[in-house]
């Protein structure tokens, strides 16, 4: 077989790859129902303290009720774009430092520890999030 | 060669999903043989003393010394094309490769769920292995040539 029919199948593969992966994607990742959803946000600081908020909101994703509740509330948060979506920071001017003391935000979806990342993580009607300080230390 | 791979690292870290570690150990390994996995242990090392122990840990002493062995058996048939194909794949893949010690944490489904979520990411990182093999892979095995040569 000649050297570029070869490479030309090899790029056909690996075009066949990205094809296959962005179906698996679409039908098994994550999804969000549109409509009206009510949900609880709490966030626990690096004191043990909760704060509760409640509302009902049509976004799709975690990060987009956070950014409501940052515009409507008593309610910031801080965060940076990764290889993995976005890694929030600072939450109510709290800020985990990972690399001072191995400090993270958790997320919680309804009482377990969460899959996806603030803006990848659906909002289901009656959806619980909390948001924990957490050291591995 | 780790100070290599650490600069190349930081250099990228403000760019999601692109990153010159691989093309590094696809280099490194086609140039100085299998030595090149205590390269990559000694990469982990300094990498977990930096950002402490974490679930990647586990990842980074499985995943780079797969990607050695596989340059290493594939060595002789392997040139720019070969390798720039075989890194976009292998970006591809990263998130599942990543996702194994995911199975012994929560099982099956977490691992899925853990793997899906991150394919939009897997599959910018294959594009991106792709194109910086395909510019810097010939550059960089003429590098490692001549370092060869001179310590000859």
């Amino acid at each position: 077989m000649k050297r570029s029919t070869k490479v030309i199948i090899g790029v056909v593969i690996a075009a066949v790859l990205v094809c296959a992966l962005a179906l698996t994607y679409k039908f098994f990742g994550p999804s969000a129902k549109a409509g009206s959803k009510t949900y609880t946000l709490e966030v626990v600081d690096d004191n043990g303290k909760t704060t509760t908020y409640e509302g009902s909101t049509d976004a799709a994703y975690l990060k987009e009720v956070m950014d409501e509740l940052a515009e409507n509330e008593d309610f910031s948060y801080e965060g940076t774009d990764s290889d993995y979506g976005i890694m929030i920071n600072t939450i109510n001017g709290v800020t985990a430092d990972y690399n001072e003391n191995n400090a993270y935000w958790a997320i919680y979806v309804n009482g377990e520890y969460g899959q996806y990342g603030a803006d990848t993580q659906p909002v289901s009607d009656g959806d619980e999030f909390q948001f924990v300080y957490e050291s591995a230390e | 060669m780790v100070a290599l791979l650490e600069a190349g690292k930081w250099a990228l870290q403000p760019i999601p999903n692109v990153e010159v570690v691989t093309l590094l150990f696809i280099v490194f390994t086609a140039s100085f043989g299998i030595r090149t996995i205590f390269v990559s242990f000694a990469f982990t090392a300094l990498e977990t003393f930096w950002w402490g122990i974490n679930t990647w840990n586990i990842m980074y002493l499985y995943i780079w010394p797969l990607l050695i062995l596989y340059v290493y058996f594939t060595r002789n048939k392997g040139g720019l094309w070969f390798y720039s194909i075989s890194s976009c794949i292998f970006g591809l893949f990263f998130g599942a490769l990543c996702s194994i010690p995911y199975l012994f944490i929560g099982g099956p489904h977490m691992m899925f769920t853990w793997w899906v979520a991150g394919i939009p990411y897997d599959i910018l990182h294959g594009i991106s292995n792709f194109a910086v093999c395909l510019v810097l892979y010939k550059p960089l095995v003429y590098a490692c040539t001549r370092i060869r040569k001179i310590r000859r």
